[in-house]
């Protein structure tokens, strides 16, 4: 799951989840039975357990954009790797050719 | 990262939070609720009455108990616990309470108390002090939820007297 998924998965488990308990408990109520309470609830958490746990493909739809290595390289260090690549051609036309 | 086994664990342990709200809020409506139950019990007669073996007096007892306790079941009842208990006064004790019958109601349909019986229980004073005694009979109910707090009601009924001398 990428993170907007993430997020979007704990959203619907927690509105999922409450909104199911106040079916079940309504259910229960006026119909003055518990135990239709506790089946309504069990059946919503197992389908919120389905729909929030798996990783399903629309938790993917903003894939996280990775930045290449150079440019990445070059973001986090410009100066270092400007003086690290100049010596490192320096060394090489050195080393290339001795004398 | 995410992984499918955290999503699951915090999925269970919100479900098994909500469900204990929701459990407190039932019980909590309890509290909204009034019974009116209905009770009467006779004493058909007095079967036998004297000493026992253990010096104390007995007394054995044909009841006629009737009692429509639906109207205290809700939809937290899970059972009722009933009791018949003897109460009256003595030179040893302010009060004596003897649970002469009880039952278990597990249902609303079951709780319509009609029956003819004899005491459950010995009706067995503490010494000699029954003889012309007059006492109360309750009836005792205890409402056991299925989730949260057990109350409990009683009806007294007065006016029962044992008879002046021993048969």
């Amino acid at each position: 799951m990428d993170w907007k998924g993430q997020k979007l998965a704990e959203e619907l488990m927690q509105y999922m989840l409450v909104g199911w308990a106040i079916a079940a408990f309504l259910a229960g109520y006026f119909r003055t039975s518990f135990q239709l309470m506790m089946l309504v609830y069990a059946g919503g958490v197992i389908l919120t357990v389905l729909i929030t746990v798996p990783n399903w493909p629309f938790f993917n739809r903003h894939s996280l954009k990775w930045l290449d290595p150079d440019v990445a390289a070059a973001s986090i260090n410009p100066v270092k790797t400007k003086a690290a690549a100049s010596a490192a051609a320096a060394g090489k036309k050195k080393g290339s050719r001795p004398k | 990262m995410h992984s499918f086994l955290l999503r699951g664990n915090a999925v269970l342990t919100f479900a098994l939070t909500v469900l204990a709200v929701a459990c407190v809020l039932a019980s909590l409506t309890d509290t909204l609720h009034s019974s009116k139950p209905e009770v009467n019990v006779e004493i058909l007669s007095v079967d036998a009455f004297g000493r026992n073996p253990g010096g104390n007096d007995e007394v054995v007892l044909t009841l006629h108990i009737s009692a429509d306790l639906q109207s205290v079941f809700t939809w937290n009842t899970k059972q009722l616990f009933v009791f018949l208990a003897a109460e009256y006064e003595s030179s040893k004790n302010v009060l004596n309470q003897i649970s002469i019958w009880d039952s278990i109601i597990q249902s609303k349909e079951d709780a319509k108390i009609q029956r003819r019986t004899r005491n459950k229980y010995s009706f067995v004073d503490q010494g000699s002090n029954l003889r012309g005694k007059d006492f109360n009979l309750t009836l005792h109910w205890n409402i056991m939820p299925v989730t949260g707090a057990m109350f409990s009601e009683k009806r007294v009924l007065t006016g029962f007297r044992l008879p002046k001398n021993y048969m």
